[in-house]
């Protein structure tokens, strides 16, 4: 040791701050590990199974439309994609909607009024002075633009839908049914645009006794959210909701396009009769995933 | 000074071997050196001559004999056997191990809500009538369950609508275009006795970070709609006053939680009754006479989707085994 007081003094004191810092770095370590527990830093989940990752997805599905005013269609089609990671994937939907088409109740309603004074009308060409052949008379003039011979067919429709899209995975998870039977789960949302072919009643003016009807093609965005519960290592059930909002003229009635606003009739039927809706649909799907075996996580 | 300086100094060297114990009992660092120090560490806290070993000690770190095995089979069994010798249990080990092991286990071990004897009180908005294009319902409703058990419950709930009917302009259009009038109706309120059961739960990981717990239900009950039709026909003449009807409801619902007490809910109920629809046919002798505004009968369902919250009460509850 050395004789100089001064240098001693700070030698004991650099000695005990060192020594007293470096313990109180390590005593912090040990506890930080001591409170967390041995899950400190580990995942939420571990061995997931990865069902999706480097996987493509062909789903067959059907798909219903909701909450339609004259007809309902059920769509017949599915969706392929290639699954980048567990929780991106690219690729599209599609489907055909020209073979299940199902009127609804107004429609029937009204065909059968429509067909009640189209008999009537006709009845009065002989006999025009028979009970109720003015009131036919009124009925048929006030709704000639309007309607044909048969409403089902001047209905506007889906025919088909293409709707290339990204598709995000934000949640996994498993579920308990009754306690016995136990299935891996994920929740998705897809979006994209879509291409909607469309036939509607064609644009006329004058409208009497033109009833004829054209297809053209939409293009919307859409979206979709849905839930996969997977039955096994390559497949799955699908159920998911899309919203596919764009303007159409779904009856083909005459309903905008002249006074104030433009929101009375004009007796003409064109772009102003198309009205914005909200259509949407459930679909269900089949989900078969290739490569057939999945990978797991860390 | 400078003894208190040399004293302080001492009491820094004391903590290290503390330190080091900290480190081996976490286990978390028992390599190369770290090991080195704990054979030392565990070799110097033998000697009784050890200051440092009182102060560790009495830190709840490393106690004395850790290496032994207090807990193990043979040694507990040696110990009876000392004390009572006629306790002392004569096991034939090979035997017992072979012997086949009815241990149920279940796949969730502790769920993470669990319902039992607690009340569920849960209002909620009716964002859409689901099959309705004539006519929206929203309103806001609010019911009380109590669980019998984690996965049936017994509840009473109210639903509002007579300020937030919706005639669509859907209904005008249609009326001008085709000159047919579909007949409307309006609800007031809804009340209703159900049951319900929790037939599946589960958790998401949202991102692989994050998880939350969920559960899904269905439901059943009776109860009264009350409603009226709206007058379309002959709206001059005809005003209707509301009249509760018949109502059975089932529903499937959803549930996620936050906590172990709030949660998320939606759900699909559909509630079918006997509907009066307006008379399409008036009188033009009497139209006053509230005995003809009144048609033909409709057996109606109506489904709508409701969001609202859960609240658990109590908020807390004890597992019945540890986990």
């Amino acid at each position: 040791m050395t004789r100089n007081p001064r240098f001693t003094k700070r030698l004991l004191s650099a000695l005990t701050v060192g020594l007293a810092l470096l313990a109180f770095t390590e005593r912090s370590e040990a506890q930080e590990l001591y409170l967390t527990g041995p899950l400190a830093g580990a995942p939420a989940v571990r061995k997931l199974r990865l069902y999706r990752q480097s996987r493509f997805e062909i789903a067959p599905a059907v798909s219903f439309t909701l909450l339609d005013e004259y007809q309902r269609t059920i769509l017949l089609g599915g969706r392929l994609q290639y699954n980048f990671t567990d929780w991106l994937a690219v690729g599209a939907w599609g489907a055909y909607g020209g073979l299940i088409r199902l009127p609804t109740a107004l429609t029937d309603n009204i065909q059968a009024v429509n067909k009640q004074r189209n008999d009537q009308f006709d009845a009065c060409t002989t006999n025009p002075m028979a009970s109720g052949c003015r009131t036919a008379a009124l009925s048929k003039r006030l709704t000639e633009v309007n309607l044909g011979q048969d409403l089902e067919k001047q209905l506007g429709s889906i025919d088909w839908v293409v709707a290339p899209q990204i598709t995000l995975t934000p949640l996994r998870g498993k579920l308990a049914l009754f306690q016995s039977i136990y299935l891996d789960t994920d929740f998705y949302i897809s979006g994209g645009a879509a291409f909607i072919g469309l036939t509607e009643r064609a644009d006329c003016d004058p409208c009497k006794g033109e009833f004829d009807t054209a297809t053209r093609m939409a293009i919307t965005p859409t979206f979709a959210l849905g839930f996969s519960f997977y039955v096994n290592k390559w497949s799955a059930l699908g159920f998911e909701y899309r919203g596919l909002p764009f303007a159409w003229n779904i009856s083909g009635f005459d309903t905008a396009g002249g006074g104030k606003d433009n929101e009375f009739p004009d007796n003409k039927i064109n772009e102003a009769d198309q009205r914005f809706r909200f259509n949407q649909m459930m679909t269900l799907s089949y989900n078969i995933y290739l490569p057939t075996q999945y990978k797991v996580s860390e | 000074m400078k003894k208190s300086r040399i004293g302080l100094l001492i009491a820094a060297l004391g903590m290290i071997p503390a330190t080091s114990w900290a480190q081996v009992k976490v286990g978390a660092k028992a390599e190369g050196a770290a090991t080195k120090a704990q054979a030392e560490a565990t070799v110097d806290a033998d000697a009784p001559a050890a200051a440092a070993e009182g102060d560790a000690a009495a830190a709840g770190d490393a106690p004395a004999g850790e290496g032994e095995e207090p807990g193990a089979e043979g040694e507990g069994v040696g110990d009876i056997c000392k004390i009572d010798p006629a306790a002392c249990p004569v096991l034939d080990m090979p035997k017992e191990a072979a012997r086949p092991i009815k241990e149920s286990i279940y796949a969730v071990q502790q769920i993470y809500v669990m319902r039992a004897r607690r009340f569920e009180f849960s209002p909620w908005w009716n964002l859409r009538s689901l099959n309705d294009q004539f006519v929206q319902h929203p309103g806001p409703g609010i019911g009380v369950n109590y669980y019998i058990t984690n996965v049936l419950a017994i509840g009473a709930n109210f639903r509002y609508y007579s300020p937030f009917n919706v005639d669509s302009a859907f209904n005008g259009q249609v009326r001008r275009a085709a000159r047919v009038a579909v007949p409307l109706n309006e609800y007031d309120w809804g009340a209703s006795l159900e049951f319900s059961y929790v037939f599946a739960y589960g958790k998401f990981a949202g991102f692989g970070d994050f998880i939350f717990e969920y559960d899904s239900y269905i439901l059943g009950g009776v109860g009264a709609l009350s409603t009226r039709p709206i007058a379309v026909i002959d709206p001059d003449n005809r005003n209707f006053e509301y009249e509760p009807k018949l109502a059975f409801n089932v529903g499937l619902g959803l549930r996620v939680f936050f906590n172990r007490w709030f949660a998320v809910n939606a759900a699909v109920k559909d509630y079918g009754f006997n509907e009066k629809l307006e008379n399409l046919e008036t009188s033009r002798q009497a139209p006053g006479d509230k005995s003809t505004w009144l048609g033909d009968n409709s057996f109606t369902q109506n489904v709508e989707l409701q969001v609202g919250l859960s609240i658990f009460v109590p908020f807390s509850f004890d597992y019945r085994l540890p986990k």
